[in-house]
């Protein structure tokens, strides 16, 4: 099973008492209270961390993006992978990713990736995602149209990098008569597509059917496997066989030298399940965005919510794994032989969790973890 | 005509469609909430006028229309709705998106109708404030805003004091998305339609609630100057709501205006 690093980049650099005062930290927490010389040294930190991932040997570096939101301050998933194109040498840097309905420019999406690929050897994972409310919000895309703009979007992305231009698109929704990008994948025919899920069943039949690889975040080990069913659904509709590889699963996790050490590190996860998850259904769901069906299973899937769940819940739920080096790796194996992955995606910083903190937790993934997992 | 509910299909669409009363044909094209049916103030016109009262496509039980992207194609189906249903040249009454969708049939084709009836009508870019992002609030919230006053509406009980049944819930689910199709952006307005409003010489009555908190009241006023024969109404202490926070009041308003006797 591949290990896969990950971090937010979180500014969590606010009192939360100010946090509390709004009805959700995400759209409406005003940005006064962004600290740039805070954010210019953690854009560094968090690099840094990163770079650090990839030299101990981790499979990937998980990269995303979000907007108006201080959980998550990577506002541009393409210009971080530039730069880790340069800055690390072997891990794959999985774009998870582009939020393709909110995107006007299908062809400028696909150039920038094909340059991250390019500089990076041929590292690119991309990943495109439908994104959450706010950051339909934030774009002011009518949400009616999601579902409708990430096929036509990933649609013309896929045509940029595999059909010779000159050609014209006109779609519903994107229209350019002359396309013809100066600038395609190393990656042939294209790098690998993965697509996230958490409660859209007709994205894990659509992934299925495409045979991207697919990779839940943060859902009970049972709709997982329900979704992996719709995945593995769409996938015999067109005679695929699913194999691990085309299977990943996301959760949080640290380690240190002791056990209560990596457990008091796991505490800062709390924070990405409740705080920054609290608000308006209305944000994170606007009208039309959910179909019926995905709203149905989204109610099953979380039939209580992250935030309602204390840390040693959420930990003996697997959704937080923190312990030392062997417990972790105990603990990934154990998802491991529940879900039948080939990935494993670890969000290994939240929060306030410090730098020192973060770089022994990938140190000590990277010499004690990792080679373990070569035979799962 | 006693009121009844019909189906009028318009370019493949279903139109479900509240009829009745008495008198010359009045169209009446309701607001995002959804067509609310056969309410006090429907009946009270309905003794002077014959009512007919459409659910938008994609809204309530009427048919889907996925492919409508504007408030501009709901109102050049509506003129064919008029062609359809045989209505001649109606009066023409919209409340709110439906008061927007009123205002660009009137431009687009003027001498399509009689009188010209705009309640508290979105379309117009503030000039002053902003128009209330209804998307953004859940429901609940969004009742505060546009109600001014519960205590003052008579069919309170009926229209909001019992829980909506699934099947109502669906079709708010589903009108909260079809209004979010025709009017995200830019949100509630046609930058263009000031251009186009001083075609429009039809008598025209705009009615407001004073204390309208999702579109306000400026609006009115900026309706009034662009329109070259209306009249601009104020009823006070009233929301966003008219027809249903002062449904007698608002009733003997516009049955009087579109008699003629008062003018425009």
């Amino acid at each position: 099973m591949k290990l896969y690093y990950f971090s937010e980049m979180p500014h969590h650099e606010f009192p939360d008492a100010e946090g509390d005062k709004y009805a959700s930290i995400r759209l409406e927490f005003p940005n006064r209270f962004f600290d740039r010389e805070k954010a210019a040294a953690n854009y560094q930190r968090y690099l840094t961390e990163y770079e650090l991932a990839d030299r101990v040997g981790f499979d990937g570096l998980m990269i995303n993006e979000h907007h108006s939101t201080p959980s998550c301050v990577n506002v541009g998933a393409n210009m971080t992978a530039a730069i880790l194109a340069r800055t690390t040498q072997r891990a794959k840097l999985l774009l998870l990713g582009n939020i393709l309905p909110i995107e006007d420019n299908p062809v400028r999406m696909a150039e920038q990736i094909a340059m991250a690929d390019l500089i990076s050897g041929g590292r690119v994972l991309s990943g495109f995602v439908r994104g959450v409310g706010v950051e339909t919000w934030w774009a002011n895309a009518n949400p009616v149209h999601n579902r409708e703009r990430f096929e036509e979007c990933h649609d013309l992305i896929l045509k940029c990098w595999t059909e010779p231009g000159p050609f014209r698109w006109e779609g519903r929704h994107y229209h350019f008569r002359h396309v013809n990008p100066w600038c395609l994948p190393l990656q042939r025919p294209h790098p690998p597509i993965w697509v996230p899920g958490t409660a859209s069943p007709e994205t894990a039949v659509w992934a299925g059917r495409l045979g991207y690889t697919y990779v839940p975040f943060l859902v009970p080990f049972d709709i997982a496997r329900e979704l992996f069913d719709f995945y593995r659904q769409g996938a015999a509709e067109v005679g695929r066989t699913v194999t691990p590889d085309k299977l990943g699963f996301l959760i949080c996790a640290v380690t240190a030298d002791t056990r209560a050490k990596a457990l008091e590190a796991g505490r800062h996860f709390v924070w990405r399940m409740g705080p920054t998850l609290r608000g308006p259904a209305e944000f994170f769901s606007p009208p039309g965005m959910r179909s019926r069906a995905g709203t149905q299973f989204a109610l099953k899937a979380r039939p209580r919510s992250l935030a309602n769940m204390g840390y040693d819940e959420l930990v003996a739920e697997h959704f937080i794994i923190a312990g030392t080096p062997d417990e972790v790796a105990d603990r990934f194996a154990h998802v491991q032989r529940q879900l039948g992955i080939g990935h494993l995606l670890l969000e290994a910083q939240e929060s306030r969790m410090d730098h020192p903190t973060t770089m022994r937790s990938i140190e000590l993934m990277g010499a004690k973890v990792i080679p373990t997992m070569a035979g799962l | 005509m006693n009121p009844h509910e019909e189906t009028i299909s318009v370019g493949g669409v279903d139109v479900h469609t509240w009829v009745g009363g008495r008198g010359a044909p009045l169209l009446v094209l309701h607001g995002a909430g959804g067509n609310r049916g056969w309410t006090r103030s429907m009946a009270a016109l309905g003794e002077r006028y014959t009512i007919w009262a459409p659910t938008h496509p994609g809204f309530g039980t009427s048919g889907d229309a996925e492919w409508m992207e504007g408030i501009d194609d709901l109102a050049r189906f509506y003129l064919w709705f008029i062609d359809v249903a045989g209505l001649g040249r109606p009066h023409l009454l919209g409340h709110s998106i439906g008061g927007w969708t009123a205002a660009e049939m009137a431009a687009m084709s003027p001498a399509a109708i009689d009188r010209l009836v705009l309640v508290a009508p979105v379309g117009l870019k503030p000039e002053v404030g902003e128009i209330l992002d209804v998307f953004y609030y859940p429901p609940p919230k969004l009742r505060e805003f546009t109600i001014h006053d519960p205590a003052t509406i008579p069919e309170w009980e009926t229209l909001f004091a019992v829980p909506p049944t699934p099947a109502e819930q669906e079709i708010a689910l589903r009108n909260r998305e079809m209004a979010a199709r025709l009017t995200w952006k830019p949100y509630m307005h046609n930058p263009r339609l000031p251009n186009f409003l001083p075609r429009v010489t039809n008598p025209t009555l705009i009615v407001w609630g004073r204390e309208d908190r999702i579109v306000p009241v400026v609006c009115g006023e900026q309706y009034r100057r662009l329109l070259p024969n209306a009249t601009l109404h104020v009823l006070e202490r009233c929301g966003h709501l008219p027809p249903i926070e002062q449904p007698d009041v608002y009733a003997r308003l516009v049955g009087d205006f579109l008699g003629g006797s008062i003018p425009a």
